[in-house]
């Protein structure tokens, strides 16, 4: 396909700018986000298996909950039941709750003794998983604009430049793209392979690229869309809002829990109960959510629906599932959310969406060092803006994945220490991060990947040595008998850190045997 | 292919194009949205509609600004996103007052 050419130089420049503005940002954004995909994984592999209690049978359950809320005041103003096999039947927030999240929570687990007696342990929330899931939606950017994070409004205007350098790209491509797709051209210099693989893995998954970056712009701006349709809309409201009630309910009312199961099964029917959390119980707003979950279905949720409802009138208030009533746009709009989580296809579809990420990411790398190699001098001194951008890359990158990677093997050894994780990860993955950054800027960048990479492929390379030790040391603490098994997040990690050792001895060979007059060669 | 000349060949004009693709873009996408929100499938009432109208309105809207780098200057772009924009408005009026 010919283009013109002044078209193509204007997109290209484009392409450029988009592309170094908002790279790095991606490139958090990406690699986070494929690790979000098992976030409930994350969260289960981080919180040791004896903050659990037992669990109980559904015709123990209203046992469990009077035992509780006769003993327990906050277990009167709401709790959390789950059906899930590996967790605590009851819980309830002592401390926090509600909506957000914070790094200070504390649950109290309850169950059943085998004789019928309740018995009860509290414990810290782990938010190892939502933390990562946090560095995915803000790339790592703390403050607040209103009710919204700082970063996902950041990273929505990346998001909108990112949908630029798609289009962008694409055109630049089409006249060499049926040509040249395939080609791997690996003996026209490392600068050829780069943008070639830069290429095939673009347009691979250009479709997943394009969802991914209209539904962050949707995701971060959606009260600034709203209002203008709200112009559109003249006197129509957008939506109905629910009638307030005035009727006070009051926690001895509550109906059973066998109740609620017969109630939701015609609505449920195909989907798993996951968990029913009832909150202000004895106010004039009480609320049930019921987390339901399918396999090989879209999900409006990350990992899935929930039912909104009044938990004494059974009145659903807000619904996520895919109902009749909703008419075709229903189905559509969540299926919309549903393409950004990847949650349609079960285990092989999270699996592909998390390759899709790392692709993602590795697409936003490249670029940066497709950039610095078209800035290249054919002499051993570098520009000053080259250099500076391939410290950046470098510190960034790579010390990110380095502070999460250390964040998430620091896990199993903080519980030796306490029983309150969560701040620990936020300055384990800030001082890395920063540090990382200082380090590449003090030293040449080609050395600083070469060690970042090689802490990269220890510290991954520890957390399944961890997983294995971990209960033996938690045995000379204590009696507790943890299991140690290897799953998927540590087998996981072990793949990495052979990927990441094996990338530092290529860049350790490029640096020594490669082309000399090169930001990442060394003398 | 025949060399363009200088007049011929698209000018940069960055901001002036961004920002009036942006503005204009945006009128034009609220526009579209407008006209398939009231006169398309399921009326102004369909259940949902309403969210799939609001994620319409950054595609179309972003659609318009990355090609908008096309036009030949700042100013075309001005004059043809003016009269995209007036054609979109007067589909909607015409709309509302015939039916």
């Amino acid at each position: 396909m010919k283009i013109r050419a002044d078209i193509l130089r204007t997109y290209q420049s484009i392409h450029t700018w988009t592309g170094i503005l908002t790279g790095l940002l991606l490139f958090i954004a990406f690699y986070a986000g494929a690790l979000t995909m098992f976030k409930p994984q994350i969260t289960q592999w981080a919180i040791p298996s004896n903050q659990h209690l037992a669990q109980v049978s559904s015709d123990q359950l209203d046992e469990l909950v009077t035992q509780a809320m006769g003993q327990f005041d906050k277990a009167r103003d709401g709790f959390i039941i789950s059906f899930d096999e590996n967790q605590s039947p009851m819980k309830w927030y002592e401390h926090g709750g509600g909506r957000g999240f914070r790094l200070d929570d504390q649950l109290r687990h309850a169950s059943l003794t085998e004789s019928g007696e309740i018995t009860t342990q509290m414990s810290s929330t782990n938010e190892l998983g939502t933390l990562i899931d946090q560095l995915h939606r803000t790339a790592g950017i703390i403050g607040k604009v209103g009710h919204e994070d700082l970063g996902v409004i950041i990273l929505g205007v990346a998001a909108i430049l990112y949908f630029l350098a798609l289009v962008s790209g694409v055109i630049i491509l089409l006249p060499t793209l049926v040509k040249n797709l395939f080609a791997l051209r690996q003996n026209k210099g490392s600068s050829r392979f780069w943008l070639d693989s830069h290429n095939l893995v673009g347009i691979i998954s250009l479709p997943f690229h394009l969802i991914i970056a209209w539904s962050v712009i949707v995701f971060a701006f959606h009260d600034f869309f709203y209002a203008g349709l709200g112009v559109v809309y003249g006197d129509k409201p957008l939506f109905e809002r629910p009638a307030s009630s005035n009727v006070e309910y009051s926690v001895t009312e509550l109906p059973s829990m066998e109740t609620y199961r017969q109630q939701l099964s015609t609505m449920t029917h195909g989907y798993q109960i996951v968990s029913m959390a009832f909150s202000n119980l004895s106010t004039k707003n009480p609320a049930l959510a019921v987390e339901v979950k399918t396999d090989g279905q879209i999900m409006r949720g990350g990992y899935s629906d929930f039912i909104y409802l009044n938990p004494y009138t059974f009145a659903v208030q807000f619904n996520t599932l895919n109902q009749a009533s909703e008419g075709v746009y229903g189905p559509i709009v969540n299926s919309l959310f549903a393409l950004h989580f990847g949650n349609y296809a079960g285990n092989f579809g999270r699996w592909l969406y998390f390759a899709f990420g790392l692709l993602g990411a590795f697409l936003f790398y490249s670029g940066n060092l497709l950039w610095l190699e078209k800035r290249r001098k054919k002499q051993a001194a570098q520009q000053a803006s080259t250099r500076f951008m391939a410290s950046l890359t470098i510190g960034v990158c790579l010390g990110s994945m380095l502070g999460v990677s250390l964040a998430i093997l620091l896990t199993k050894w903080l519980y030796l220490i306490t029983h309150q994780p969560n701040s620990y990860y936020l300055a384990c993955y800030y001082v890395v991060f920063f540090g990382a950054i200082i380090y590449s800027f003090f030293r040449q960048p080609a050395l600083a990947a070469i060690h970042l990479l090689k802490l990269l492929a220890l510290s991954c390379a520890l957390i399944p040595m961890s997983t294995l030790i971990f209960p033996l040391l938690m045995q000379i603490k204590s009696t507790a008998n943890i299991g140690s098994h290897l799953g998927v997040v540590d087998i996981t990690a072990l793949f990495f850190a052979v990927c990441f050792y094996v990338s530092a001895n290529k860049v350790h060979q490029r640096a020594h045997s490669g082309e000399p007059n090169s930001i990442w060669a060394l003398s | 292919m025949k060399r363009l000349t200088e007049a011929e060949k698209i000018q940069p004009h960055w901001w002036r194009k961004s920002l009036i693709a942006g503005v204009l873009g945006l009128t034009f996408a609220y526009g579209v949205v407008g006209v398939f929100a009231w006169f398309g499938p399921g009326g102004i009432d369909a259940p949902m509609k309403v969210q799939l109208n609001m994620w319409l309105i950054s595609f179309i809207w972003l659609s318009v600004v990355s090609l908008s780098f096309l036009f030949k200057t700042a100013t075309t772009a001005l004059y043809r996103l003016t009269l995209a924009n007036i054609v979109i408005y007067l589909i909607f009026i015409g709309l509302w007052t015939l039916l």
